[in-house]
């Protein structure tokens, strides 16, 4: 996936506060890829990262990539100021998404088209780079391109 | 053996309400209970148990409790959390009055959300919640944006639309009219609910609740020494704990239906009654939408269906279920939770004034319904007869 440019994250970036259950889903954004752990007993996803798995309880899974794409579940536009780093990019949109590959999946992300996200729409996922100075890369969303 | 009505609120009490105490959370929470106890009859020095809830935002119970002069505290509850656990505190309460751990166990809320604290604009990030940093980095991190991104789900799904969060705010302000200790009390149509600004949509100003500075107090005792005291006891014939959504939930991947789905059938088997026996109900309004899910998952009506329900009058006085009767905590003021449970009691003591519901004998009383905290409680109270 390419990053695109960033037009709608606070300023200065809020990094994200990783934990050693999310380590390696933010590393792989980092270099790019998008990674979500799958049960190796039960071949389930789950989000966010963690241990075990929340249908079978095993402790044993796999790093994979499934296909970055989703529908729009809901959407939001913030108007007011929430904090100093939001006060220039208010109005700003955040979506919530849920994966194609997993429909109980559902993830926060940015929103890179000009209009409102409806509801239902097929998307896909394209990685933003906040800050020069960090390797973190954020999920946004954008609409599917057609054929 | 069920815990149905053998425990009683003997005692509620509240300060003023305000944008700015002018004093600490200690202050506040001495004075509500005191005069929760006043209210019950109750000496000072028979209280043997403190229960409350926070978010790092009001004084340990353990001093609250040496400045009340207790000695030898029998039982406590220092429950981390809003409102999505403030009726489990009571609950806690009720168990352990039962069990026979203590006596008299006054519960409380007491914060300066207006003056000190505020969790709706600081910007402070959220505490103690591994999930924040999926959000965060996105300028997304309060209430109202995880509030009103489940509320897009809804009017997508069933229609819902933003005239009907107005009818539910326009209900409650008509309520509050009638009370003193509301903050806001300006008669309010739909017109200024939709001229109001836009927050995060689809909420605008009037769709979010107050932040308000106080305290509320209850006191919880077994049902046969309520009978001894002052007041008419408000028997607690259902208390309910249960899940909800977290920030991200792969087990909960429906944000339209509530815990309240899953908790009420236990909440109201506990007090042997349908929905259609409740009074009157004071249901958690963080936000308009959240009187609407509930009034859907408490089983007031079909689901999608909340909002015609409002907009027919039903939720107001003279109503076939009024809502929120001290105009809640869109227009009250907002104790987290607490301020629900002194209205229902008021109103189950026929002290509810003009705004009393006649005839009112049970009455339904809500926690946040689990968004963000994955917890949520609520009480079915009764007048003693």
């Amino acid at each position: 996936m390419r990053s695109a440019q960033d037009p709608r994250l606070p300023q200065p970036p809020i990094e994200p506060q990783t934990d050693r259950d999310s380590a390696p889903y933010w590393q792989a954004l980092s270099e790019g890829r998008f990674e979500l752990q799958r049960c190796t007993e039960c071949a389930a996803l789950r989000w966010p990262p963690r241990a075990v798995c929340n249908r079978c309880r095993s402790f044993e899974s796999q790093w994979e990539s499934p296909p970055a794409t989703g529908r729009i579940l809901s959407w939001t536009r913030t108007e007011q100021v929430f904090a100093e780093a939001c006060r220039e990019i208010v109005p700003y949109y955040v979506v919530q998404v849920a994966l194609d590959a997993q429909p109980d999946i559902l993830m926060i992300g940015g929103w890179l088209a000009e209009r409102t996200p409806r509801s239902g729409e097929s998307v896909e996922m394209d990685l933003v780079r906040p800050d020069p100075e960090t390797s973190t890369r954020l999920p946004f969303w954008k609409p599917a391109e057609t054929d | 053996m069920s815990l149905r009505d053998r425990v009683a609120i003997a005692g509620i009490g509240c300060t003023e309400f305000s944008r700015d105490s002018g004093v600490s959370t200690l202050t506040l929470g001495t004075r509500a209970i005191m005069a929760a106890l006043e209210d019950a009859g109750l000496p000072p020095d028979q209280l043997d148990g403190v229960a409350t809830y926070r978010v790092g935002d009001s004084v340990l119970p353990a001093v609250l409790a040496q400045t009340l002069g207790i000695q030898d505290l029998r039982y406590y509850v220092d429950q981390f959390g809003g409102g999505s656990v403030s009726h489990s505190v009571v609950g806690q309460a009720a168990l352990a009055v039962d069990a026979g751990i203590a006596d008299y166990v006054v519960c409380y809320r007491a914060l300066n959300a207006r003056s000190e604290f505020r969790m709706g604009g600081t910007g402070r990030p959220l505490v103690d919640a591994v999930e924040t940093q999926y959000q965060a980095p996105f300028g997304y991190f309060t209430p109202p944006q995880q509030y009103a991104m489940a509320a897009r789900a809804h009017m997508e799904r069933y229609g819902t639309t933003t005239a009907q969060f107005g009818a539910v705010a326009v209900a409650q302000r008509a309520f509050a009219e009638k009370n003193e200790r509301a903050l806001l009390r300006m008669p309010m149509t739909l017109a200024d609910h939709s001229a109001s600004r836009v927050v995060v949509d689809p909420f605008r100003l009037f769709d979010c609740c107050l932040e308000t500075d106080g305290a509320v107090a209850v006191l919880v005792t077994s049902a046969e020494r309520a009978r001894d005291l002052k007041q008419t006891p408000v028997l607690i014939s259902g208390v309910s704990w249960g899940s909800g959504h977290t920030l991200y939930s792969n087990e909960q991947p429906d944000p339209t239906r509530t815990a309240a789905a899953d908790m009420a059938p236990r909440l109201f088997d506990m007090a042997g009654i349908r929905p259609e026996e409740i009074d009157v109900a004071e249901i958690y309004d963080c936000f308009t939408y959240s009187v609407l899910v509930q009034l859907e998952d408490y089983g007031f009506c079909e689901k999608g269906e909340a909002g015609a329900f409002v907009e027919s009058g039903a939720t107001s006085l003279g109503g076939a279920l009024p809502t929120n009767t001290h105009g809640g905590f869109l227009s009250e003021g907002y104790v987290h939770g607490f301020n629900h449970i002194y209205e229902a009691v008021s109103q189950l003591r026929g002290h509810a004034g003009a705004r009393q519901v006649e005839g009112a004998e049970v009455a339904l009383s809500t926690g946040q319904a689990g968004y963000i905290s994955g917890n949520s409680s609520a009480l079915i109270l009764r007048r003693d007869t």
